[in-house]
């Protein structure tokens, strides 16, 4: 059996432009659909229709055609913010929710509470309060409330987008035993890295429009699509694609067993080439010495740590959420006073400055960028940094900046209205102009399709020429490895690692004790025993090609 | 730390009944409105001290303290103030200063009951406050809901009152999380004068106004998610019931309430 969606065209106001145009493809019952595509190309508007807030909620547009569904049939949403969704202080009471709205009896209450525990094994969590779950258990719950009520179709709208390691296996396990259980589930997201090894079809949209309708190994293989796309594809697919241009006989791969089967036999073990230590001068702009951060509830968030962040560097904070993070940076840019330690600029303790005197030097972009943005137009929100500190700009800077990262035609708009990723690149932009020599970036690629993180990673590169120091906590680890000269590890608030990148891909350990992965090009690097660990795709291919 | 929200644990009063603490709320508003002598209502702090200390929840209401330090002492200034202007009620207390102003003569008259009025008043509103937030403070929106739906009150009511306690908590983490932001991108919050300091309010509140309807909107579209329509008969999956906590907390209250009105019957001075 199969839902088709019939047609549907749709404008949010009888004026406004077309969002959707003539979409028409089907979800098939019992399967996992995925819905790609850019920023702002009609994917929540798609959601909307088939969860009926449009037109129930949303009454006043444009609607064409149909989404042809048997009577009865009940389509239920899992947002990317479990937080807005989640109703009850508990976690019985949040799964319970939806039933008791329909008039569900206790009895069988009880009974759909233990199904969805069981099934998504989230029994040792049902005591629990929402307020104290990881982020990757409060969408687990979430998926969980709208599992109890049985719907016929469950739509997820990125819901890993703000999760870290940990939670995203979560979510995975979890859609990978809805999938086996014969759950119809839609997702919708431009990052494919998490789901690719669960989705069986694929549905993209550009501007409004279906632009791809087939399985996962046709899209995996479309590369032209994948790129206009804007789609975050695992790095396995990445490689495939790199190599396939070179090797034209190469299989499809999509994941790590696959690409380890596959690459086996095209390299040659070398011995890996041993590198000399780096002679670069290590020059620190901050030094952390014994910091500790005790919060006024007793909770001790940092204990002890000792850091050094080497000047004109990309330096990555890794570790789960919860590990202190967080913690560490705010003390950098002063939101937070050590409870004892220090935290030195440039040899110098910035306790006693404020955070505005500090963001002179050391400024910190938050991840949600609503947080950040509230004057009127683009412009003056890309200059307000530099208006703060008081620092000279001329209107060449400003069109400069606008152009190169695609934002010109939007300088007199208002902010709020742009997409998601265009929100938190303005955000990134704005430091630009600061005086400010140290960047610290809290998850930049947060809400950002393909385009835009390879607009920030160009940005992020530009800056280190320019002599600046990029401080980032990010979860996207080939992102991470990319980008990073060296890196912090915390783990429940302790500094478990600090050094270069090459110095940690030799610390197994390490990544082990705090259960995160390495990129598969680093694994891939190690397993097939080429004679230097690379860190990108391009890198990787061509010792791949050489051998 | 957090305030404004409920603190999860195991004490007593969040043992208690939802209904329980409601009427502890009410009784206590009625009586501390009422009650007008120091010591009556010097004896009801150190009652609240007593159950704060034995719940566990002192260091929540020194937050609170914390907070409320300003408006208390604006009280306590106000009705010191207003004293100023009148004769003490009660003769045999130290008068400190009294003067006449203008040919009028208006009196000042700075005595030693100027301070018990203000002290009173203050107390009176820091134990009204505290009785609520003391409710607040251990009972979670969901036994909110139920506990409301047991005195008949409509569940649209019920629900709405619940979403208030479960989103203001979020509100205030919103805030401080858009101060950080803006305080980070060089906008001066610590080091300024207190006009600046208002004017940044008024910087904050424009993000936080957007991200308040930014939540409303999600919580709307979540509840659509859930069916939610309060037109149709909800069943519960947890049920209420008082139990012999309630019994011993109630009795407690009795004596201290009873206790209270003696105090204030001997010891009240008509200021």
């Amino acid at each position: 059996m199969e839902y088709k969606v019939n047609n549907i065209s749709y404008k949010y106001t009888t004026d406004g432009p077309q969002v959707l145009k003539n979409v028409s493809f089907s979800i098939e019952q019992g399967k996992v659909t995925a819905i790609v595509g850019p920023s702002g190309c009609g994917k929540s508007t798609l959601v909307q229709i088939f969860s009926q807030v449009i037109p129930k909620l949303i009454g006043n547009g444009e609607l064409e055609g149909s989404f042809d569904v048997p009577e009865g049939t009940f389509v239920s949403v899992v947002s990317q913010n479990p937080e807005n969704q989640l109703f009850g202080y508990g976690v019985e009471d949040a799964i319970a929710f939806g039933l008791e709205n329909i008039g569900m009896p206790q009895t069988e209450i009880v009974e759909r509470m233990e199904y969805v525990l069981d099934l998504l094994k989230l029994q040792y969590l049902r005591k629990r309060s929402v307020d104290n779950l990881s982020g990757g258990q409060r969408q687990s719950v979430c998926i969980a409330s709208v599992l109890a009520m049985k719907p016929d179709i469950l739509i997820m709208d990125e819901p890993v987008s703000s999760l870290d390691p940990n939670g995203k296996k979560m979510v995975q396990d979890i859609l990978g035993e809805l999938r086996d259980s014969g759950n119809t589930t839609v997702i919708v997201d431009n990052n494919l890295v998490w789901s690719a090894g669960i989705v069986d079809h694929v549905v993209g949209i550009l501007d409004g429009e279906v632009v791809f309708d087939g399985s996962r190994d046709e899209f995996f293989q479309n590369f032209e699509l994948q790129e206009k796309l804007g789609v975050i594809l695992p790095q396995e697919v990445e490689i495939y694609r790199a190599l396939s241009v070179k090797v034209p006989d190469v299989k499809m791969f999509y994941n790590m067993d696959q690409a380890r089967a596959e690459l086996a036999g095209r390299t040659t073990a070398k011995t890996r080439a041993e590198k000399e230590a780096a002679a670069e001068s290590f020059n620190p702009v901050i030094r952390v010495k014994d910091l500790v951060k005790q919060f006024s509830d007793g909770f001790i968030g940092l204990k002890q740590v000792n850091a050094q962040v080497p000047e004109g560097k990309i330096v990555a904070i890794l570790g789960q959420n919860g590990s202190g993070k967080t913690t560490f940076v705010k003390h950098l840019n002063g939101l937070y006073k050590p409870t004892s330690g220090e935290v030195d600029y440039r040899g110098e303790s910035i306790l006693g400055k404020s955070v505005a005197q500090i963001s002179k030097n050391i400024i910190l972009v938050f991840q949600h960028p609503e947080h950040m943005l509230f004057e009127e137009t683009v412009e003056k929100e890309l200059t307000f940094c530099a208006r703060m500190q008081g620092v000279d700009f001329t209107e060449e800077n400003i069109t400069e900046i606008l152009t190169r990262y695609h934002l010109e035609n939007e300088k007199e708009n208002f902010p709020l209205n742009l997409s998601m990723g265009q929100k938190h690149m303005l955000t990134i932009l704005s430091v630009l102009l600061s005086s400010a020599d140290v960047i610290l970036l809290d998850e930049p690629t947060l809400g950002m399709d393909g385009f835009l993180i390879g607009d920030l990673e160009k940005m992020v590169l530009e800056l280190k020429k320019a002599g600046k120091t990029i401080i980032m906590i990010s979860h996207e680890i080939p992102f991470v490895f990319r980008l990073a000269d060296y890196t912090v590890i915390l783990n429940h608030g302790e500094k478990v690692f600090e050094g270069t990148k090459e110095e940690l891909v030799e610390r197994e350990d390490i990544f082990d004790k705090i259960n995160i992965e390495f990129p598969p090009v680093v694994r891939l690097s190690k397993e097939l025993g080429l004679d230097e660990i690379v860190f990108d795709v391009d890198d990787f291919i061509a010792k791949v090609t050489e051998s | 730390m957090d305030y404004l929200k409920y603190v999860d644990g195991n004490s007593l009063l969040h043992k208690l009944d939802p209904r329980t603490k409601f009427m502890f709320f009410i009784v206590m508003a009625v009586l501390t409105s009422i009650v007008k002598s120091g010591v009556a209502l010097l004896f009801l702090l150190v009652f609240f001290l007593v159950m704060w200390n034995v719940c566990g929840i002192q260091k929540y209401i020194f937050v609170l303290v914390k907070k409320l330090k300003v408006l208390l002492l604006f009280i306590f200034l106000l009705w010191f103030v207003l004293g100023l202007f009148e004769q003490p009620a009660v003769e045999g207390g130290p008068v400190f200063f009294q003067t006449f102003i203008g040919n009028g003569g208006m009196q000042i008259c700075f005595d030693w009951y100027d301070f018990y009025k203000g002290f009173v008043y203050s107390l009176r509103i820091f134990l009204m406050i505290a009785s609520f937030y003391t409710v607040l403070l251990t009972t979670n929106f969901s036994e909110i809901i139920l506990g409301l739906q047991k005195w008949k009150i409509s569940y649209a009511l019920a629900f709405g009152i619940g979403l208030v306690f479960q989103i203001i908590p979020m509100i205030i983490t919103e805030l401080n999380a858009i101060m950080e932001a803006q305080s980070s991108r060089g906008l001066e919050i610590e080091k300024c004068s207190w006009v600046t300091k208002i004017k940044n309010y008024v910087t904050f509140s424009f993000p936080l106004l957007f991200r308040v309807i930014s939540k409303g909107q999600a919580i709307s579209l979540a509840m659509h998610y859930y069916q939610l329509n309060f037109s149709v008969h909800r069943t519960a999956y947890k049920n209420i019931k008082a139990s012999k906590y309630d019994v011993y907390f109630i009795l407690a209250n009795a004596v201290a309430i009873a206790a209270t009105i003696v105090l204030h019957i001997f010891f009240y001075i008509p200021v």
